[in-house]
């Protein structure tokens, strides 16, 4: 039971070590946002030599829990009911919660996707703590063991830092996509507690009618996405851009004008109000390179920007820049990756 | 017994006024103009739907400073039947903590509550915290992320829209609902609504009224602080021309440094 009550600052704030990640899963495997923050959380553990938790509830997590201990967690505790297969609001924070209140870590990490914020916000009322959203960069100072949640400001081209000095566990959310996945080591050491859970009653109110999987293309995993702004001047162009992706085995993706003139669904913006991605390869053609999509992108390994104007912001943050009119640079990029690869492009 | 729906609101600088300074490359708010926060407009929409189906009450909410009543009156020229304002000097500076309290406090001051609803997110913080923690102040259950929601005696019935798909839950009341933004359209206001609202006028509650120690919210009760404003982290690229009769050579670079496949990908 919450208690209407401010937030409370813990008496002893050196109780409070380590670091906990919550691990965000669906259909029993964990979603590649937990495996990123698996990584975000070892890189803070490591610098304050303390252990990295972790917390992974669902049906069966033994294999869950064993692929977030190869991937650098210390020990990652598991929360089995057939009951909590899939995310339910209460259970779930009670769930977390009550390993908070065990263990009391010193920072606590959850990855942002819907079902992530839903868990942390209300984690965040019942620790009465502090907790940040959208994070694009964590780091913590290894001598106060303070927690730098760095969040972009809105639609600005600044940068917040925000601090949660007095209240524990310090908790932070940061959008899937914004780390890297750490590589698997099968020789990490770690430990796997998993518990069984009987749910009360009155935790199960929540009843999950039907699931409907999407079948709308999500580009945050794609290793390849070519991506077309309103330098395209018409609807067409997106399908000289989808050509270009489907040689390359990529994804479509815009800029937000472009999604609100509704020439593509949602899914397919990058950026601050869209999606955030970190593809090997990235190309923006006929993008000005506004802050607000830059943040969406700036993880990409290898970045081209083909633009008419020599001078485009989207230029700086490019590896390669091809100056000239995408109607003319695309189709000759096209012919060319068939010259040198012998890809064919897909008759579109 | 009426169904007793609350919509939570927020006022927001309006994002299409808002545009980035191309000297100094700062956000220049000053022309922006004020509006409801995009996913509010789809929450009280969907709390008119509900109130078009069944005997509904509607209470539109928000703990703003008194330049939100305009935006009170609106709602309630669109179907909410009455408007409450919190308004005290205490809550400035609160982050989304005490902000959720301060809100769950007005509501149970309400009396009896069926459904909450509040948007997704707002468009200037995003955050997203403040419905679930309504939801938790108040033990309620929570449909975060819902597209659609309807009432069917004492469940709420709600799609939510997640990254892997579409997932219906059924819930009793009382239930606090997250509503995305786009997800209906909004209906507009009628003129006899307008004339009424103003009549009516909108209650404004100090934090004496809902029952909550002023030391309780506002900058020093909020566990976040915003500590410095960072430039934003360029990652330094080499920006290397490509002539446009080089092309062949620069898919070769991309091909021997693995970036590209041989045989397309
Ligand atoms: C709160 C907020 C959130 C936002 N979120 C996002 C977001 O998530 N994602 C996002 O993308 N934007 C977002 N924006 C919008 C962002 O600020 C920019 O307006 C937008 O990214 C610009 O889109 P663009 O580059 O397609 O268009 P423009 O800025 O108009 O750029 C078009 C470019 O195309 C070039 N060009 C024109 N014709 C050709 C041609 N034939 N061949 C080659 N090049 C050509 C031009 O030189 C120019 O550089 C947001 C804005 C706000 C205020
Ligand atoms: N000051 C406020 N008063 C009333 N409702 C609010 C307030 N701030 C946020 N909300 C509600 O909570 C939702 C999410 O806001 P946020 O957590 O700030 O992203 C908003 O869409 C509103 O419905």
């Amino acid at each position: 039971m919450t208690e209407m009550k401010k937030a409370e600052p813990p008496q002893d704030v050196s109780e409070y070590k380590g670091v906990m990640v919550y691990l965000d899963s669906f259909n029993n495997s964990l979603t590649r946002a937990a495996l990123e923050m698996v990584g975000a959380g070892r890189k803070m553990a490591d610098k304050t030599n303390e252990k990295l938790y972790c917390a992974v509830i669902g049906e069966n997590t033994k294999g869950m829990a064993q692929e977030a201990g190869m991937h650098g967690c210390d020990e990652v505790y598991g929360f089995d009911s057939k009951d909590l297969a899939m995310y339910r609001s209460k259970p779930f924070s009670d769930i977390l919660a009550g390993l908070v209140h065990e263990k009391k870590p010193n920072i606590l990490i959850v990855p942002g996707s819907k079902n992530g914020r839903d868990l942390a916000a209300r984690v965040a009322v019942k620790v009465r703590s502090g907790l940040t959203a959208d994070c694009m960069d964590l780091d913590v100072e290894p001598d106060t063991k303070i927690l730098l949640a760095r969040r972009p400001d809105y639609g600005d081209s600044t940068m917040s830092e925000i601090r949660c000095e007095k209240h524990r566990p310090q908790m932070a959310t940061s959008r899937p996509g914004t780390f890297a996945t750490p590589d698997p080591d099968p020789k990490k050491k770690f430990q796997v507690e998993v518990r069984e859970v009987t749910l009360e009653k009155n935790q199960l109110n929540e009843n999950i009618i039907s699931f409907n999987l999407k079948n709308e293309e999500d580009i945050t995993g794609s290793k390849v996405i070519v991506s077309g702004g309103l330098g395209m001047g018409k609807p067409e162009g997106l399908q000289l851009i989808k050509k270009l992706a489907d040689m390359l085995g990529g994804s479509v993706g815009v800029t937000r004008p472009i999604a609100d003139l509704g020439w593509i669904s949602r899914e397919h913006q990058v950026g601050q109000t869209g999606e955030t991605v970190r593809p090997n390869l990235y190309i923006a053609a006929g993008i000005s390179g506004q802050p607000q999509h830059i943040v969406g992108m700036m993880g990409s390994k290898v970045v081209v920007s083909i633009n008419k104007d020599p001078d485009a912001e989207m230029n700086k943050n490019a590896d390669y820049v091809i100056i000239g009119d995408l109607y003319e640079v695309i189709p000759k990029l096209i012919e060319s990756i068939e010259r040198v690869t012998g890809a064919q492009p897909s008759p579109a | 017994m009426a169904l007793e729906l609350v919509v939570l609101i927020k006022v927001v600088p309006d994002g299409k006024e808002v545009f980035v300074d191309p000297v100094n490359f700062t956000l220049n708010r000053s022309m922006a103009t004020n509006v409801l926060n995009p996913a509010d407009e789809n929450a009280l929409e969907a709390a008119l739907k509900i109130k078009d189906e069944h005997d509904a009450r509607i209470t539109v909410m928000t703990m703003a400073p008194p330049f939100a009543e305009p935006f009170l009156l609106e709602c309630m020229s669109r179907g909410a039947d009455q408007a409450v304002l919190i308004s005290d000097r205490a809550v400035a500076g609160s982050d989304t903590y005490p902000t959720s309290l301060t809100v769950a406090a007005a509501i149970k001051h309400l009396g009896k509550v069926d459904i909450v609803f509040a948007g997704e997110k707002t468009s200037d913080s995003s955050t997203g915290h403040v419905g679930p923690g309504v939801a938790e102040f108040l033990e309620a259950e929570l449909s975060s992320y819902s597209r659609s929601c309807k009432y069917e005696d004492g469940f709420v019935i709600a799609e939510r829209e997640l990254e892997e798909g579409v997932e219906v839950v059924k819930i009793p009341t009382p239930a606090v609902v997250t509503v995305i933004t786009d997800s209906n359209v909004p209906r507009r206001a009628t003129l006899r609504r307008k004339l009424d609202a103003q009549k009516q006028g909108i209650i404004v509650w100090s934090l004496q009224e809902i029952g909550l120690p002023a030391d309780w919210v506002g900058l020093r009760s909020s566990p976040t602080v915003v500590k410095k404003m960072l430039p934003f982290p360029a990652i330094e690229r080499k920006s290397k021309v490509i002539e446009v009769d080089k092309i062949d050579e620069f898919v070769k670079e991309l091909v021997e440094t693995g970036i590209i496949k041989q045989g397309g990908n």
